[in-house]
C-alpha cells in the first residue's frame, strides 16, 4: 500500500464516479479468537476466522459488480489491543490486497471510531477538492463485546451524524456483545448477528452498496435489500 | 411473486407460461414468455399492487390505448397488453424485449471502454441524435419522459440505435386525465421542481429540456455531472444556484480530462450548455429545446466526420486557438 496516496489522488481525477465511502471498524480483541466461552476450537470456525472470510468475500463481491467497483470506497480499521488502519479508503476496483486480521488484546472501539470519523472527514474534503459527488457515507462497527476505552463522546457524535442523515451508522453485535452500548453509536438500534453469520451480513452489505452506487442520485433515499436473510432484529 | 412456469392470462383469458426471471427492479419483476422470448411481462411487486394497483392499471390501460402510435417503434418498450394472474387479477403488462447496454455505461469514465470498444465522439453524438429524435416524437404525442435515467436508455454497441425502456413511468394525458411520472431524481430535476413529490409534479417542455441537457452533457463528458464543481457543494445545491463551472472564466472545472474535452466541443454546443445551465437554471424559458439540440448535434456529427473536430474520447491536449480540426493539421 506504499503507493496508496499516489493511486488515491489520481483515482478521483481519472474516475469521477460518485463515491460511497464505507468504513468498517472491526473488533479484533482477544475474545474474537475463541468466542466468549472458548467454544470455537476448530480451525476456521472462530469468530475472527469468520470475520476475515466475510471481509474478503465482501471485497470480492464489490469487485464483481462493475458499477459498485468504481463507486464504493472501502476503509478498514481494527480495534484489537491497539487501533490499526488496515486499509485506507480505496475504491473497490483498486483494492488488490487486504490483510487477514489477528485477534488480541482489549477493544479500543472509542479510539477506532474516532479515527474512522477523522478519515471520513478527510476523504469528504478530497471528494470536494476533486469535484466528485458522494453518497451518504457508511460506518459499520462490528463487536463481540463493547469498548474498553472511553467511547461516550464519540458515540454521541456518530449518533448525531446518523440523526442528521450525514452518515449511515450500522453497529453490529456478535454473540456476547453489549447491545445497549453499541446502540448508542447510532440513531437506529444495533443489529444482533445470529450465530456467526458474517458471510450473510457482508452479502447484505455488498447488495446494499450495489443499490446505492447504481442509484441515479447522490441525494435520493435508496431502498435497501431486506435484512431478514442474515439477522434477527 | 410468481415463480418460473407461472401461468398468466391476456384480456381474452388466453394463457401463456412465464419463463425464467429476467430482471428485478424497484417496481416489479420481468419475465419472458416461455416460447416467445421476444415478449416480456412486467409483474408489479405485490406491495405496489396492493397499495396503488388500480392507479397502475389505469395508467397502463391508457398507454395500451395509445399503443397504435408506438407499437411499430421497436426502440420503445411501450406497454402493449394487460396481463392477469390465475385469479384474473391484473398484475402488469406485456411489452417487446429490448437489447442494448445502458447509457449509464457510455457516460462513465471507467466503463465506456469495456462496453463500447473503439468508441469515438462521432458515435456518442449519433446516439444522442437518435435519443433526441425519440424524445421529440414522444413530446409530439404529449408524452413526457419525466424520470431521465441513464439506466433506462439502452445503446446498441457498434451501431447508433437506442431504445427507451421502463416507459410505464412516463407522464401522459389521455381523455382529459393526467397520468403523472411518479419517479425521478434530484440531480436530474430543474430548480423549479426540486423538493416536491414527483407524483404531484407536472413535467413541462422546459423541465424536459433541462433534464435532457444533463443527459447530453454527461454523455459527452464521460459521466461528469454539469454541476460537479471543485470545492463546491453537492450537484443538487450547485444546480439550484446555477453554478456551472464551464464557460466564462472556467472556474472550478475538476482536474482531469474534462477541460480538454470541453475545449474541443464546437462553440455552438458549448454556448447551448452554458445558456441552459446558467441562465436556464433559473429561467425555464432560456433552456435549449430538443429541436435546437437536434440541429446543433446533427451539425456537430457531420463536422466530426469531416475531420473538423476532435473525435477522440479523451483528447490529450486542450484545443488551441489555431486549431482548425484534424484535417488541417494533417494537411499542414
Amino acid at each position: 500500500m506504499a503507493n496508496y496516496e499516489l493511486i488515491a489522488g489520481h483515482d478521483l481525477i481519472e474516475n469521477p464516479s460518485p463515491r460511497c465511502a464505507c468504513m468498517l471498524v472491526l473488533d479484533t480483541s482477544a475474545s474474537m479468537a475463541d468466542g466468549l466461552f472458548g467454544l470455537f476450537s476448530e480451525k476456521g470456525s472462530s469468530p475472527i476466522d469468520q470475520l476475515n472470510q466475510g471481509v474478503q468475500s465482501f471485497i470480492a463481491e464489490l469487485q464483481a459488480d462493475e458499477v459498485a467497483a468504481c463507486s464504493v470506497e472501502l476503509g478498514v480499521i481494527t480495534a484489537g489491543g491497539s487501533v490499526t488502519e488496515q486499509l485506507p479508503f480505496t475504491t473497490a476496483m483498486s483494492i488488490d490486497y487486504c490483510d487477514q486480521f489477528n485477534a488480541s488484546g482489549g477493544t479500543p472501539l472509542g479510539e477506532a471510531v474516532e479515527k474512522a470519523l477523522q478519515r471520513l472527514e478527510e476523504r469528504k474534503a478530497e471528494y470536494k477538492k476533486a469535484g466528485v459527488a458522494y453518497f451518504q457515507p457508511w460506518l459499520v462497527v462490528i463487536s463481540d463485546g463493547g469498548p474498553t476505552d472511553s467511547w461516550r463522546s464519540v458515540a454521541s457524535r456518530t449518533c448525531s451524524l446518523s440523526e442528521q442523515r450525514k452518515l449511515v451508522v450500522l453497529p453490529v453485535g456478535v454473540e456476547g456483545a453489549q447491545m445497549d452500548i453499541l446502540s448508542e453509536f447510532s440513531s437506529r438500534p444495533a443489529l444482533k448477528l445470529d450465530g456467526l453469520k458474517f458471510r450473510e451480513f457482508f452479502q447484505w452489505l455488498s447488495a446494499s452498496m450495489s443499490r446505492v452506487s447504481s442509484s441515479g442520485s447522490t441525494t435520493a433515499a435508496v431502498n435497501l435489500p431486506p435484512m431478514d436473510g442474515w439477522s434477527s432484529i | 411473486m410468481p415463480a418460473e412456469q407461472t401461468i398468466v392470462y391476456d384480456p381474452h383469458g388466453m394463457q401463456q407460461t412465464l419463463g425464467v426471471l429476467f430482471a428485478s427492479g424497484g417496481e416489479g419483476e420481468i419475465y419472458p414468455l416461455q416460447g416467445r422470448p421476444e415478449v416480456l411481462v412486467k409483474w408489479y411487486h405485490r406491495q405496489d399492487l396492493a397499495k396503488r394497483g388500480q392507479q397502475l392499471q389505469d395508467k397502463v390501460q391508457a398507454m395500451i390505448l395509445l399503443k397504435d402510435q408506438f407499437k411499430h417503434n421497436r426502440n420503445l418498450s411501450w406497454p402493449l397488453l394487460s396481463v392477469f394472474d390465475e385469479n384474473k387479477k391484473w398484475v402488469g403488462y406485456a411489452m417487446y424485449k429490448s437489447e442494448g447496454i445502458p447509457m449509464f455505461k457510455l457516460a462513465h469514465a471507467m466503463l465506456y471502454a469495456r462496453h463500447f470498444p473503439g468508441l469515438d465522439r462521432q458515435q456518442i453524438v449519433s446516439y444522442l441524435v437518435n435519443l433526441i429524435r425519440q424524445i421529440m416524437d414522444l413530446h409530439k404525442r404529449g408524452v413526457m419522459i419525466g424520470d431521465y435515467n441513464l439506466n433506462n436508455i439502452l445503446c446498441t454497441p457498434g451501431i447508433d440505435s437506442i431504445t427507451l425502456i421502463d416507459c410505464d413511468s412516463y407522464q401522459l394525458r389521455w381523455q382529459d386525465t393526467h397520468y403523472p411520472c411518479p419517479v425521478g431524481s434530484a440531480d436530474m430535476t430543474p430548480k423549479e421542481q426540486q423538493n416536491q413529490n414527483f407524483s404531484s409534479l407536472v413535467r413541462t417542455a422546459e423541465s424536459e429540456a433541462f433534464s435532457l441537457a444533463i443527459i447530453l452533457f454527461k454523455c459527452l463528458m464521460l459521466g461528469r455531472h454539469p454541476y460537479d464543481i471543485v470545492g463546491g457543494d453537492d450537484p443538487v445545491t450547485n444546480l439550484n444556484r446555477g453554478c456551472f463551472a464551464y464557460g466564462l472564466g472556467n472556474r472550478g472545472i475538476p482536474r482531469g480530462h474534462w477541460y480538454n474535452i470541453w475545449s474541443h466541443m464546437p462553440h455552438r454546443i458549448k454556448s447551448l450548455f452554458i445558456q441552459t445551465f446558467t441562465e436556464g437554471a433559473n429561467d425555464p424559458s432560456k433552456r435549449v429545446s430538443p429541436a435546437e439540440w437536434l440541429d446543433a448535434l446533427t451539425l456537430y456529427q457531420k463536422e466530426i466526420t469531416k475531420g473538423w473536430h476532435e473525435a477522440a474520447i479523451k483528447p490529450d491536449q486542450p484545443k488551441n486557438s489555431e486549431y482548425r480540426g484534424c484535417r488541417d493539421i494533417e494537411s499542414a
